[in-house]
């Protein structure tokens, strides 16, 4: 019944959604089950086969999919699977198709293991058969909603790095030198200087001087301001305003929050194309 | 998957087989099991009644992308912070690091849970009188000590906070949406007793033993960009000066002027101008050719601090 409401709700957002935006791609809605241990469950199919019950977790770098699943669909075609592993571990592979719903994601990377984790929740609550992580979310503008029990996908054409390449660059490149000294560059001027003494604990950074004719004297700011808030990004440290700053393009009217005189008050900034 | 294996790796070199290579192969086969080990998927107690209250408007959430591919939020306890957190609706409840829960003065009752005055999560998100684990899950403290996040991480935001809000994610915008919902999630149920099955731990102990194999990153010094106080506007000529503040108005830049080499390095846009001064911090001279009224001339300027 539940799950027949859902599936409703998911209807009428697609039908609402389609008139307003004619040449957006198109919005899937699929309903997902919540175990009483709180993880969200969909189904899938690999490869057209299928479906399974998978755990859909937002703390996951890969998608995992155990051998029973990976058999069935053939990813172990061409792999040669090892005498002994841990977990019947065989490494990555590339799904052709998974699908939820009527979401198809082409070329999905995923890892082959029996997961403790998911064979502990398996046994006390039904066959659960692995782990949709970020490879396949993050193609997706996706919207979660605990209350109506659905998801939303719809296509943004990001392409996710793979979590395992990553990691291997990460941990093989530079080995365990010393690495290169980062800078933090704001995408756009300002014109003010910022301060805040090392171990002051208090929030936000002094606002240290204001550069006549600037960004920053145009939207009001003064001297001794205490600035909280950049774009809606804490700025607690001098590093966290400059990093705040690094979001905003020239141009772009943000907002900020100060404390001048113990009231918070909020400005407009437009900051200007230099450095 | 299979890294580089020296021939005859093991008895024809004369040295014993240590067990963690038996159990986790070789350096390739290594990165597999980290990638396995990272994924945050928890179990838990029964948790307490809480109480958390929400506002009433959608906020726009900053994260960022670990190392590892996790997204990661800021998070303020009782006004302190921010602190690191990971968003993961594999992890049925708010978990913070047992560390930092002992330094803001926390303490867990008799079955491991806080209760936190005020979580405030960066954009605007604000709970109060929230029920948490102290506790510090295992792929934080591998992460952790593998330095792999590149910040330190102090807990996890699971379904009891997620659950309250519509979120959305998009990975090509720099912030998430969460919308309020009218709704209270039932707290989630423990499936077995304290510790639960031995399996559970098994991704713990891989863990544990990669992060012994891999050692710690270093973590790279971070430092401001240096200010240069030159307004910049891409003609079609080529990069004019705008306006001239603080370092550039002092060294005799003038607007008007057309800038044509950064360092030595022709520029031909302002996107060329932030990309040669992307590793200018304050105290550092640059080099800077312009052309005004069909003359070249040269000035260096020495930057400053500001943005």
């Amino acid at each position: 019944m539940n799950r027949n409401c859902n599936l409703l709700f998911g209807v009428l957002f697609l039908g609402l959604a389609s008139p307003l935006q004619a040449d957006a791609p198109k919005a899937v809605t699929v309903p997902f089950e919540l175990l009483k241990t709180k993880h969200m469950t969909v189904m899938i199919k690999v490869n057209g086969k299928g479906p399974y019950r998978v755990i859909f977790d937002t703390g996951a770098p890969v998608t995992v999919l155990n051998n029973k699943v990976a058999k069935e669909s053939g990813l172990l075609k061409d792999i040669q699977k090892p005498l002994f592993s841990l977990f019947g571990a065989v490494g990555q592979v590339n799904a052709e198709t998974l699908e939820i719903g009527d979401l198809k994601a082409d070329d999905v990377p995923v890892m082959i293991m029996d997961h403790p984790t998911v064979e502990a929740i398996s046994m006390a609550l039904g066959p659960i058969e692995g782990i949709v992580g970020f490879p396949f979310f993050a193609r997706y503008r996706m919207t979660l909603d605990y209350q109506a029990r659905t998801m939303t996908f719809v296509p943004n054409g990001y392409n996710p790095p793979d979590a395992i390449q990553a990691l291997m660059t990460m941990l093989l490149a530079g080995g365990r030198d010393k690495p290169a000294k980062q800078v933090i560059a704001p995408a756009a001027q300002w014109g003010m200087v910022v301060d805040k003494a090392p171990g002051e604990e208090e929030a936000g950074v002094t606002i240290k001087e204001v550069f006549p004719g600037s960004a920053a004297d145009a939207a009001g700011l003064r001297a001794g301001d205490r600035l909280l808030t950049l774009d809606g990004r804490w700025t607690d440290s001098i590093n966290e305003c400059y990093s705040a700053a690094a979001h905003v393009k020239p141009g772009a009217a943000v907002k900020v929050t100060v404390q001048r005189g113990g009231a918070a008050m909020e400005l407009t900034v437009k900051p200007a194309s230099g450095l | 998957m299979e890294g580089p294996r020296a021939p005859g790796c093991g008895a024809a070199i004369g040295k014993s087989f240590p067990l963690e290579s038996v159990l986790l192969g070789v350096h390739g086969m290594r990165i597999f099991w980290l990638g396995m080990a990272l994924v945050i998927l928890g179990l838990t107690a029964p948790a307490n009644a809480d109480e958390a209250r929400k506002d009433d408007r959608a906020c726009h959430v900053p994260y960022r992308m670990t190392g590892a591919q996790h997204i990661m939020v800021r998070a303020k306890i009782n006004g302190k912070g921010p602190y690191n957190f990971i968003i993961d609706t594999g992890a049925p409840t708010l978990f913070v690091a047992t560390a930092l829960c002992q330094k803001l003065g926390i303490e867990p009752d008799k079955k491991g849970w806080g209760i936190f005055d005020r979580f405030e999560i960066e954009g605007g998100v604000v709970l109060t009188k929230l029920a948490g684990r102290i506790e510090t899950p295992f792929q934080l403290e591998g992460m952790n000590n593998m330095g792999l996040a590149g910040v330190e991480l102090h807990g996890v935001i699971g379904y009891t906070v997620l659950a309250r809000y519509r979120i959305t994610f998009d990975f090509t915008r720099d912030k998430m949406t969460w919308e309020p919902l009218d709704y209270n999630p039932p707290p989630p149920e423990g499936l077995f007793g304290k510790g639960g099955p031995p399996e559970l731990n098994a991704m713990a102990g891989i863990m544990r033993l990669l992060t012994g194999l891999l050692g710690k990153r270093p973590q790279p010094e971070v430092a401001p960009r240096g200010f240069l106080g030159l307004g910049l506007a891409d003609a079609t000529d080529g990069v004019m000066v705008k306006s001239v503040i603080g370092p550039a108005a002092a060294a005799g830049i003038q607007p008007g002027d057309r800038l044509t080499e950064f360092d030595g390095e022709p520029v031909k846009s302002s996107a060329d101008v932030h990309r040669l001064a992307a590793r200018l911090t304050a105290g550092i001279s640059v080099k800077l050719t312009i052309t005004r009224g069909g003359s070249r001339q040269q000035f260096t300027i020495k930057a400053g601090e500001g943005l």
